[in-house]
């Protein structure tokens, strides 16, 4: 068939044919040959389109009513001219025909065109050019309209160029459609005339390039020419201006433009503030610092800080000491190779550490020692006592000129005494007996306490300058003319009269105070193979069990009606010597002839002797009725010894029954207080909390496997491995041992001499992060993180 | 005197009690303490301890003892200090050596209620399984049977209604001169105002309960979101008033008053009237959240320094409780009627005025009496795992109602009485608990809402709260926020950068934006909210699909 030219027409006889018959006429036809064809149409879909390229081009004229996707699919080589309108989807999948019509199209043209060009003389409808792309591998697909586009146009683009001229447009306002370019990522759109916007986050409206003016003027010839419009060349090319162009936004510029016009920050400075105030609409309320914080601050910022809280606390074992003897001083200057000094340290504290820490004190420092409690056992502290025994005593301070008596010569007196002389004052010490030491004399068994030691701290007492008024019995008279003497009065006169329990038979009974007084004056009572019955099962009570065995009993029974309250060294040793202890046993009578104990539960005891041992009362019928008393005779007195006289203190077993370590510590505070008194100074008793247990590291020390213990030695000279000086851990008491100073990772702790001698470990805030490694560290406890508020 | 005792160490808790268990490698720790410096409870501390070994080299039995006091980073077992999982040590660490486990078998809630004082804690309820909205699925895909629309490319007008809306017939129009339908203001109807507002409400959270920089970070965000990118976003305020300075701010209209059983900040409101150049969005009558149901409001002291002092009206450093009913309202009928007529009065009539109650059972009846009450312009229903509050944790882990039935059986109420159209209901409670924003807003949306409120999700997503639902921090209540959303100690606060806030809040409603959309397109759905639309709901579970009256899928 050649070159020439053949018409397949769309309608027989009066009949359409079928799409699908037009396209197989058609593929025939060019399969044949055909070059030039001639189709009238009658409503076909796909006309022209799938025409694979052949030596020469393919011709193809359409006249009638064009069905829908006419050149869809088209390829390279396929010329189409549709003399008139053309419906839907004209160029669909376009890959490289071209395609021109002399009227409108419809919606859809060109949709996803890859290659190709389409001319169309008048306008098109809506969602044309979307999805059209641009393949690198060949010429990017053309679309040129000489009217205008409608709704959605180019969405999606990815490629191509699109050319809308504007000519004689349909809506004189909007030569785009509504909202074109939705998703557009490639290609351009070059149109000349007045839109109504486009789909801003996907494309950016431009001025032509030289070049691109160029081309457009180049390519307006062929297609003003192929859609018969040649005159509109000079309307079309006199002004560059009147063209623009849409083209893709950048990935830069859409997520530039996905921020938003005005970036938060500056919206914040330029809107916000602007409309509530500077600083915000909580400026007013916020005065400080508003800046934004890291989460690791230091100085002002830190949610902590350290504080050093050198011996803030107690130590247990001063704490628990009614004297507060700081053990933990003399276990320092001990480490420091100052031994002596804490020996004589002590006494600064107690006239008689010898005899009382060392011997007879139920020691509460080392029941409550934290090194016994969490490590081993306590640090040997009785015997740091007793290693005091042969310290000369202290040189007092200057005189004062002040007069003060104290009366009664028992621990509470003599600790008073001792403090007070020490202190410069001039003492009066008046004792009823020919003998000082009170119950320590004449009570306890000699057995717990030696004789010897009570003296040698009395000679020591005796260095000091109280001026000692033996057998001085002081009654009423007496006390008033003390009193006038002397600017303040210390009664320590102690307890005498025993408590009595009134029963049948009572009053057979022997009194513990006078059991014991007579064994210790010489006077003692002969037991052999007696029964011995108490009544009382405390510590006194012990002592008398001790002491009949002493005097040959064979069995001695101590009755209470509640649960022994014996403890310590005097239960051990009466327990050791065979002390029977029943309870509760509620006494019926005592009969002396038949020497039986009667119990209120029917039961009973032989009882050759039989003594009570449930406390003593004080004589103190000498003090005037100004000083007031409690129910039972006790001087009432507050936590210094002040009575309701200003004149007169009152200490130890006068004011109430204690431990004789209770009256020392009675007798150092009153004397504290006397001091202030006199030299005209605020008391200010020091008050501190014993620091708690868990502050003290205690894995820092290793229980004591071979070393040394309280069992018997000497704890305290460097013979061994470690000493007890050692192993005490120091509590609330910087030991300066530089962890702390050490741990900070921030370098933020030093220590620094003080100008007055000592040392503290300071913090550097401006380095501190308050991370509390300081207070984790330190063996002693005595890094505190507290809120930095 | 008794003998001495020392420490117990007797009745201590062993770590495995506790819900998260600190994992510390010393290999890698440098001993810096920033984890310890930064730990709002002081559940980790620096300590010591010893190593011992005990060794033997050579030949023949050589004991050596070796002994080394070393120092660490240890957990504290005390529950006052239990380590809330908050990982701010694993934030500052910059070394990888330290960071908190949940314990799955902890036996928290057994020892947490020393001497006496039942747990409270601030979040929400904890519940680790997913809600009932996040088992909804959208089963409704239109592709060739409805027109679909492309939510990438299509306009979509997602906006709801807050007011009440007359139906047509009770409208007051007539003819205008130009023969466009015009109101008649001479007609004795009250035309109700109405706001066009987006479908996500920021909840209520107070000046007091947020931090400064937290709730001006929301706020310059709400902000930012109507004026910049016209998303008519409302948040609001929580009981407890605001800044004055907000309050005669064109801004207003962004939000909504929050007015609550304690009546803090309001004669700063009162005051602040003249003044105003905006409405405020409306007003919310707080009668219940879903945080606690059943219970007040409580500001604990230490968060009342000047800042909230001020606001709030009251002295500083005192509890302020709210109590769990308005004090002189006892009924539905007068506690709406005196409130909502006073509050619709204050501003004109010109603000809508709505209830906000906890998810109930009688939900209904509070519904029944608002739909007659012409003044009435919405319900807000706060579900069970709704709120940020500080409560006791029975209340909040044990008391309240799931949303998602109680928003249906209203919405179903309303459809009853052919009244679906005029009365809003807004649902909250575990929105977006999962993370599933925008899904569980269009679920809600589709059960019944005409809005949904957030707030929990807004914290978690603009601010990194860590609270999760397996106890992680909830610290809300102590003041002491990692974070620096909850607290007023501008040593915590100070960490949170307000302009992040907002930033991260129009990120969120970006994003949330886009999902709806997503979600809608496929419905056929682009300038009407799918309210109500349960056609396109579908759960995998039976018996839920019979209650909220929508199909089963699986």
């Amino acid at each position: 068939m050649g070159d020439r030219e053949i018409e397949i027409k769309g309608n027989e006889e009066g009949r359409r044919i079928s799409s699908r018959l037009m396209e197989e006429r058609i593929q025939e036809a060019i399969k044949q040959g055909a070059r030039q064809l001639h189709i009238t149409a009658d409503g076909q879909h796909g006309i022209g389109g799938r025409i694979w390229p052949r030596e020469a081009p393919v011709r193809i004229t359409v006249e009638g009513p064009v069905g829908q996707r006419l050149g869809s699919m088209g390829m390279e080589g396929t010329e189409i001219v549709v003399r008139g309108g053309a419906s839907d989807d004209v160029g669909w999948l376009n890959s490289g025909a071209k395609i021109t019509v002399l009227g409108d199209v419809t919606n859809g043209a060109h949709n996803a065109a890859a290659q190709g060009v389409l001319y169309v003389q008048g306008g098109a409808g809506a969602r044309s050019d979307t999805l059209t792309k641009h393949n690198p591998r060949f010429d990017p697909p053309q679309s040129w309209y000489f009217r205008d586009v409608g709704d959605s146009f180019a969405e999606f683009k990815a490629g191509g160029i699109s050319v809308v001229c504007g000519v004689n447009p349909r809506n004189p306002d909007n030569i785009l459609g509504y909202r074109p370019c939705v998703g557009m990522v490639g290609g351009v759109i070059y149109f000349r005339g007045p839109i109504m916007g486009f789909s801003a986050a996907d494309v950016r409206q431009a001025e032509l390039t030289d070049e691109e003016w160029d081309w457009l003027k180049d390519n307006l010839k062929p297609f003003l020419k192929a859609i018969e419009r040649e005159d509109h060349y000079g309307l079309l090319s006199k002004d560059k201006g009147q063209w623009q162009k849409l083209v893709a936004n950048t990935k830069a510029e859409k997520a530039a433009l996905k921020k938003g016009k005005v970036a938060v920050e500056e919206f914040v400075k330029g809107v916000w503030e602007n409309e509530v105030g500077v600083g915000g609409i909580f400026a007013p309320y916020i005065t400080g610092d508003r800046s934004v914080l890291p989460y690791i601050t230091t100085g002002e910022d830190r949610r902590n800080r350290p504080v050093w809280e050198n011996e803030k606390y107690s130590p247990p074992c001063a704490c628990n000491c009614p004297t507060h003897i700081p053990t933990h001083r003399r276990t320092a200057l001990i480490r420091a190779g100052r031994l002596q000094e804490a020996l004589e340290y002590v006494l600064q504290y107690s006239p008689l550490p010898a005899t009382v820490c060392g011997q007879i004190c139920p020691n509460l420092c080392m029941q409550s020692c934290t090194r016994g409690i969490l490590v081993d056992s306590p640090l040997s502290i009785d015997r740091l006592g007793s290693l005091s025994l042969d310290v000369k005593a202290p040189k007092p301070a200057k005189k004062t000129g002040h007069k003060v008596a104290v009366i009664g010569g028992g621990p509470g007196g003599l600790s008073a005494a001792w403090q007070l002389a020490l202190k410069g004052h001039q003492v009066d010490l008046y004792e009823a007996e020919d003998k000082l030491g009170g119950k320590l004399e004449l009570c306890i068994p000699r057995e717990r306490l030696p004789q010897k030691i009570l003296r040698k701290e009395l000679a020591r007492f005796g260095e000091i300058g109280v001026k000692v008024h033996l057998g001085a019995r002081v009654d009423r008279k007496k006390f008033t003319k003390i009193a006038k003497d002397h600017e303040v009065v210390i009664v320590a006169c102690g307890a005498h009269r025993p408590r009595e329990i009134k029963f049948d038979g009572s009053d057979k009974a022997v009194s513990a105070y006078d059991f014991l007084r007579g064994i210790n004056t010489g006077k003692a009572l002969k037991l052999k193979g007696a029964e011995v019955a108490i009544i009382g099962a405390g510590n006194v009570g012990m002592d008398v069990a001790a002491q009949a065995f002493g005097c040959g009993a064979a069995n001695v029974t101590a009755v209470d009606i509640q649960k022994p309250a014996a403890f310590g060294k005097e239960m051990e040793a009466a327990a050791k010597l065979g002390t029977k202890l029943l309870w509760p046993k509620f006494t019926q009578s005592y009969d002396r002839k038949s020497r039986t104990l009667h119990f209120k539960d029917g039961s009973s005891l032989k009882a050759d002797l039989l003594v009570i041992a449930v406390g003593e009362t004080p004589v103190v019928d000498f003090l005037p009725e100004s000083i007031d008393r409690e129910k039972n005779g006790w001087v009432k007195a507050g936590e210094a010894g002040q009575t309701t006289d200003p004149k007169v203190y009152a200490i130890g077993d006068a004011t109430r029954p204690g431990l004789v370590t209770n009256a020392i510590g009675q007798g150092r505070v009153a004397a504290e207080a006397i001091h202030a008194t006199l030299m005209r100074y605020d008391y200010m008793p020091e008050i501190k909390n014993q620091i708690p247990y868990e502050r003290i590291k205690t894995v820092y020390y290793e229980a004591c496997q071979t070393g040394v213990s309280s069992a018997g030695g000497d704890n305290y000279s460097k013979q061994g491995v470690l000493t007890d000086a050692d192993r005490c851990l120091s509590c609330g008491s910087c030991r300066d041992c530089h962890m702390c100073e050490n741990v900070c990772y921030w370098g933020a702790i030093s220590r620094v001499e003080r100008p007055g001698g000592g040392y503290e470990y300071v913090v550097d805030d401006e380095k501190c992060i308050g991370c509390g490694f300081c207070a984790g560290i330190c063996p002693c406890g005595i890094w505190q993180m507290k809120e930095n508020l | 005197m008794g003998p001495v005792k020392g420490p117990d160490k007797n009745h201590q808790l062993t770590l495995k009690e506790l819900p998260y268990i600190i994992r510390w490698r010393d290999d890698r720790c440098t001993r810096c303490g920033r984890c310890t410096a930064v730990c709002p409870l002081k559940a980790i501390a620096p300590e010591v301890r010893v190593e011992r070994v005990v060794s033997s080299e050579g030949m023949v039995p050589a004991p050596k003892v070796t002994r080394r006091v070393v120092s660490v980073v240890s957990q504290v077992n005390d529950i006052d200090r239990y380590c809330t999982g908050c990982a701010m040590c694993q934030l500052v660490c910059p070394n990888a050596a330290i960071e908190p486990e949940f314990n799955p078998e902890h036996k928290f809630l057994h020892v947490k209620n020393k001497g006496g004082d039942a747990y409270k804690r601030g979040g929400r309820r904890n519940d680790p399984n997913p809600s009932t909205l996040d088992m909804l699925k959208f089963t409704r895909i239109s592709m060739l049977t409805d027109p679909a629309l492309d939510a990438g490319r299509h306009e979509f007008h997602l906006r709801t209604y807050l007011g009440r809306i007359l139906p047509p017939k009770d409208l007051p129009l007539k003819a205008g001169g130009d023969g466009r339908l015009v109101v008649d203001k001479g007609a004795d109807v009250f035309v109700p105002p109405v706001r066009q507002i987006y479908p996500i409400m920021i909840g209520s959270m107070s000046v007091g309960a947020l931090s400064p920089p937290m709730w001006e970070g929301l706020a310059m965000g709400v902000a930012y979101l109507n004026e910049q990118l016209g998303m008519p976003v409302v948040m609001a305020s929580g009981e407890g008033g605001m800044p004055p300075r907000l309050l005669k701010s064109r801004f207003l209209k962004y939000f909504i008053l929050q007015i609550a059983s304690g009546y803090f900040g309001w004669d700063e409101i009162i005051r602040s009237l003249p003044h105003m150049v905006e409405d405020p969005a409306a007003i919310e009558i707080k009668y219940g959240q879903g945080a606690k149901p059943g219970d007040g409001g409580l500001l604990m002291s230490y968060k009342v320094l000047n800042l909230i002092a001020s606001i709030r009206g009251v002295p500083m450093f005192v509890d302020l409780a709210s109590p769990p009913t308005h004090q002189t309202k006892y009924s539905i009928e007068e506690a709406v009627a005196k409130m909502i007529i006073s509050m619709s009065m204050a501003w004109g009539f010109r603000v809508p005025v709505y209830p906000k109650i906890s998810g109930t059972k009688t939900a209904k009846a509070v519904l029944n009496n608002l739909a007659r009450n012409p003044y009435a312009a919405a319900l807000s229903i706060d579900g069970e795992d709704g709120g940020t509050g500080a409560a006791y944790n029975v209340s909040m882990d044990k008391m309240g109602h799931p949303i998602a039935m109680n928003i249906r059986e209203c919405y179903l109420d309303l459809v009853r009485q052919g009244k679906q159209n005029e009365l809003p209901l807004i649902g909250s409670g575990g929105v977006g608990k999962k993370g599933n924003l925008a899904a569980n807003a269009a679920a809600l949306i589709m059960l019944g809402a005409s809005a949904v409120s957030v707030g929990k999700y807004l914290m978690q997503s603009t601010a990194g709260c860590l609270g999760d639902e397996h106890n992680r921090c909830n610290l809300c209540n102590t003041g002491r926020c990692p974070r620096g959303i909850t607290t007023q100690d501008p040593k915590l606060y100070r960490r949170l950068d307000s302009a992040k806030v907002a930033e991260r809040l129009v990120d969120v409603f970006k994003a949330a934006d886009t999902e709806l959309k997503k979600i809608f397109a496929p419905l056929g759905r682009s300038t009407e909210l799918p309210i109500g639309m349960s056609d396109g709901l579908s759960v995998g579970n039976k018996e839920i699909a019979d209650a909220l009256g929508i199909s089963y899928a699986c």
